[in-house]
């Protein structure tokens, strides 16, 4: 087995976030000279492009006649399904959503024209003039009865249904001590990143389309793209630079098509840029689902038994649903733990309640929210301390992994679940503060890497020396705020000794390399590997052109800050050398298939495990049921720290999501509407919600680990959720299971047991 | 809408410290008028109902969402986006405390931040006591979860050390009696 001790123990933001200082890169940010895509507003010749939406969730579309807006003001084209040069679907997974519906909607962002006028204000008047007529069908709004209701696609409203087992849960059920049974509910969340969909579609000289979207994919992306237009794959282009916030809601196309199809039918440049209204009806949403858990364990508090129920509403389309039931499945089979036996089993259907996809964390964090408030309720009904219960089930670092599969653990389970334990949130103990109850609670969570379960999973990347004498480093990845830019610039310091503004990374060009998806916490693994597939022979391809350049040996060469060294003296920059030596040879490239394990050709499982543990501190007023998180303490366990303030901000930033979550967020659907607009009804957390957190990392991985590098992108969400319902436990005795809290509801339970008592 | 409204009329107000003249109809919004010809696209749209505070301006001073101001109300007006506060100096102890702290990530609604932060300096500077926490509580970050905003505003922007910050501070909901 290998060595247990993960490293050190660090606390990030303690200290100046590290010794580089900040990149330049931020201050063009704050300066506001970055330009997103929905920035580029001074390009000659731009329309602007609208797109109508379906007024209702679900009807039959008897016409759709755009002649009269053809005639309005400002109108250069309107275009509707009979323009669409190709497919008019699109989906990541499984392409059933229409670019423009033919002769059905389904969800109330459906889109059914578009227009590309001259200025914003006269989109309005023109999309007004379309004239639709629609005959409303039946409605599809409770997932638990979809399947019975009317098909919303051809095979029924059954997306996917998966189950997962292992031994005779049912044989074990009836070994246990105890078994607790619960029904658990989680929101419609919004990822309501600042920037809302949108972008720029430009025409080029020989039919092709050039897209600088807000998105996660430029490549994948690019051909959906090719077969909605009908071009040839090497005809549309997507640039996916900075994007104003994703977090899974810019996996999928969003406002590409309909702004390809009208930059080509009007030959102009056209950009289309949803406002937030649009955003919160059309947009993607995170799954809500309803699950039924049933845990049992023996009279000692080891967990023998555990069943899964779930139904997980996909909404309208199916974009990366079945994905996200497969990342459910597998963190409601508790990963973390060793369990006898287990049944988890789901089901994805399709309603007319928007649409559901891809959102950090992935099915996951619901799945974890679960699992942890059954292993309080066992411990309860036990009268064990939670955290020892835990203890006592916790895999260690070579068993297998809940679904028999390899895992390569970042640290062993039982060292994050000992640092939790130690956290100064547990002191004082709940002490009733007036009209405050403060408590404090925990909960675990593990996330693997990669996109899992038999998915294609590679990425590229490729070095070269710039004209200007930089090391120009590309992958396909975009920036949306995770600042993988900078993980990877740090990363090219270290081997090559050079300072930050020696480098410069180029990211999601479709014409660069293909590293694959900006998801599923997959990039640092994958930067990780591609640059040590390619950094070393890029290195020697540069000593070889610095050796016939200056005549000394390529072996006595070295690469340092700015150039290339001969004991100890710089005799070449990395300018002269792009100036003077043959540029096209001084270039490397890399691909790396996503690590799955060892001897598995289908992917079953997360291979790649982090963990994280944490601390919630609340305080819950008596007077209305409302509550503050004080502190989050996390500890996490998820490899080497490359650029502490990413790492840090990424924990953080996801644990203030999964906040959201927890207290205020929901996207409720009432007959198919949805029922918050904007973001004076949607609340996300603001500066005076945000608890004061501690991120303390177990840094590095086990001595044999070849995966040192990991992805914690989404980590820091997983374990929120139960961490602060444990902790609202710990202050009112009161245990809350649909998310997210209501505090009427809390209040009145508040009461109800006060009265008792 | 009245045609007389739509009618565009000649606006006269300051931006940046120049004066500028824009023939716009009266009613429309700030935020349209500064991004229409590409010249000030720091200010950005997030919510247009003056929620989120991406769009803020400094109008006279005071930080204020660029949606909810007209451009009837601009004339004799001074407004200020971070295009033009390179030599600012609030602006540029500001730049340097997000930066140190990485205090974005994105960085799409920073601009907005950063120009209420330098409109509580301002007013600091004027003597009143600002809690740069309440300055930024309408700006909305939906990327940090605003750890390195506390940060920077604890340890690059407090006059003094138990300048209460907001965030986590000990009174659970600010502005309501304990």
């Amino acid at each position: 087995m290998a060595s247990d001790t993960p490293g050190r123990m660090v606390t990030l933001g303690a200290d100046a976030p590290d010794g580089g200082g900040p990149s330049p890169e931020l201050y063009r940010r704050i300066e506001g000279r970055l330009s997103y895509p929905t920035d580029l507003l001074d390009i000659p010749g731009l329309l602007q492009g609208a797109i109508l939406r379906s007024e209702y969730a679900h009807a039959r579309l008897l016409r759709v006649d755009a002649s009269r807006a053809r005639d309005m003001p400002g109108v250069h084209a309107v275009v509707t399904a009979d323009d669409v040069p190709g497919l008019n679907r699109f989906g990541i997974v499984v392409r059933d959503q229409p670019v423009f519906c033919e002769d059905r909607v389904r969800y109330e962002g459906d889109a059914i024209a578009a227009v590309a006028v001259d200025t914003r204000a006269q989109a309005r008047a023109a999309l007004a003039a379309v004239e639709v007529a629609y005959e409303p069908l039946s409605l599809v709004t409770d997932p638990m009865t979809a399947e019975q209701q009317v098909p919303l696609h051809e095979g029924g409203n059954l997306l996917a249904q998966e189950t997962f087992h292992r031994g005779d849960p049912e044989q074990a059920f009836a070994a246990c001590a105890v078994v607790v049974e619960h029904d658990y509910r989680t929101p419609r969340q919004m990822h309501a990143f600042m920037e809302t969909e949108g972008g720029i579609a430009i025409p080029d000289d020989a039919g092709g389309v050039h897209f600088r979207v807000g998105c996660q994919s430029g490549h994948r992306d690019a051909e959906q793209l090719a077969d909605i237009l009908a071009l040839a794959p090497g005809q549309v282009t997507v640039e996916a630079m900075a994007t104003g916030g994703a977090f899974g809601g810019k996996d999928e196309l969003t406002v590409q098509p309909a702004a390809g199809i009208l930059a080509l039918k009007t030959g102009c440049p056209v950009m289309i840029h949803l406002d937030r209204f649009e955003s919160c009806r059309a947009g993607m949403k995170r799954h809500p689902v309803t699950a039924r858990m049933t845990t049992g364990c023996d009279a000692d508090g080891r967990l023998l038994a555990h069943r899964v129920e779930a139904v997980l509403d996909t909404g309208a389309y199916a974009s990366l649903g079945p994905a996200v039931l497969e990342n459910f499945l597998d963190h409601a089979s508790a990963p973390l733990y060793r369990i006898g036996a287990y049944a988890v089993s789901g089901r994805l259907v399709y309603t007319n309640n928007g649409v559901c996809g891809a959102f950090r964390g992935f099915g996951g964090n619901q799945a974890t929210f679960a699992v942890e408030s059954q292993l309080d309720a066992l411990a309860r009904e036990l009268g064990l301390c939670p955290r020892e219960l835990r203890r006592i089930n916790l895999r260690s670092v070579d068993e297998p992994g809940s679904r028999h599969q390899p895992v390569r653990w970042t640290a062993p389970p039982v060292q994050v679940l000992r640092k939790a334990q130690a956290s100064s949130l547990w002191s004082p103990e709940t002490v009733p503060r007036g009209r405050w109850l403060t408590g404090t609670g925990m909960a675990m969570g593990a996330q693997g890497n990669g996109l899992g379960d038999g998915l294609p999973d590679a990425g590229g990347g490729r070095i070269s020396l710039s004209r200007e004498g930089r090391v120009r480093v590309e992958f396909g990845f975009s920036d949306y705020g995770q600042n993988i830019g900078e993980a990877i610039t740090h990363s090219v310091c270290a081997v090559l000794g050079c300072q930050g503004s020696d480098v410069e990374v180029m990211l999601g060009h479709s014409r660069g390399p293909d590293s694959g998806p900006t998801s599923a916490s997959r990039s640092s693994v994958l930067v990780h590997g591609v640059l040590a597939g390619m950094l070393p022979r890029w290195m020697e391809a540069v000593r070889c052109q610095a050796a016939e350049l200056t005549g000394y040996p390529g072996d006595d060469l070295a690469h340092g800050p700015g150039g290339v060294f001969h004991q100890g003296r710089q005799v070449l920059s990395y300018r002269e050398l792009a100036e003077h030596g043959r540029r096209e040879a001084m270039v490397a490239d890399a691909r790396q298939d996503f690590p799955v394990a060892p001897g598995q050709d289908h992917p079953v499982g997360r291979y790649l495990q982090l963990q994280i543990a944490t601390v919630a501190r609340v305080m819950v007023d008596r007077l209305t049921g409302r509550v503050r998180v004080t502190d989050l303490h996390h500890i996490t366990a998820a490899g080497r720290v490359i650029y502490p303030p990413g790492y840090l901000g990424q924990i953080e930033g996801a644990a203030v999501m999964g906040l959201g979550m927890t207290l205020t967020e929901d996207m409720p659907a009432e007959e198919g509407r949805l029922r918050r607009d904007n973001l004076d009804q949607y609340l996300i957390p603001t500066f005076h919600d945000a608890p004061t957190q501690r991120v303390d990392v177990l840094d590095g991985t086990p001595e044999d680990d070849p995966f040192p590098v990991r992805g914690v992108g989404e980590l820091g969400i997983e374990a929120v959720a139960p961490a602060i319902t444990a902790a609202i436990e710990a202050a009112t005795g009161v245990r809350i299971r649909t998310l997210p809290v209501d505090p009427g509801v809390l209040l009145t339970a508040i009461h109800v047991r006060e009265t008792a008592s | 809408m009245n045609d007389l409204y739509r009618a565009p009329e000649p606006i006269t107000f300051e931006l940046n410290g120049k004066t500028v003249t824009r023939s716009v109809p009266a009613a429309t919004p700030l935020l349209d008028l500064l991004r229409e010809d590409g010249q000030c696209t720091s200010v950005r749209p997030g919510c247009r109902i003056g929620r989120c505070g991406v769009c803020n301006v400094l109008m006279d001073g005071q930080a204020m969402p660029a949606c909810l101001i007209m451009a009837w109300q601009l004339p004799g007006r001074r407004v200020e986006t971070v295009e033009g506060l390179a030599g600012d100096p609030d602006f540029l102890k500001v730049r340097q405390a997000l930066a140190e702290e990485s205090a974005l990530q994105c960085g799409y609604c920073t601009p907005g931040f950063a120009l209420s932060l330098v409109s509580g300096l301002r007013e600091r500077r004027n003597g009143n006591p600002v809690d740069l926490g309440e300055a930024i509580a309408g700006n909305l970050c939906r990327c940090t979860g605003y750890g390195g905003l506390k940060r920077a505003v604890e340890k690059h922007l407090s006059p003094c050390p138990s300048m209460s910050t907001g965030a986590g501070n000990s009174n659970p909901i600010p502005g309501e009696p304990e």
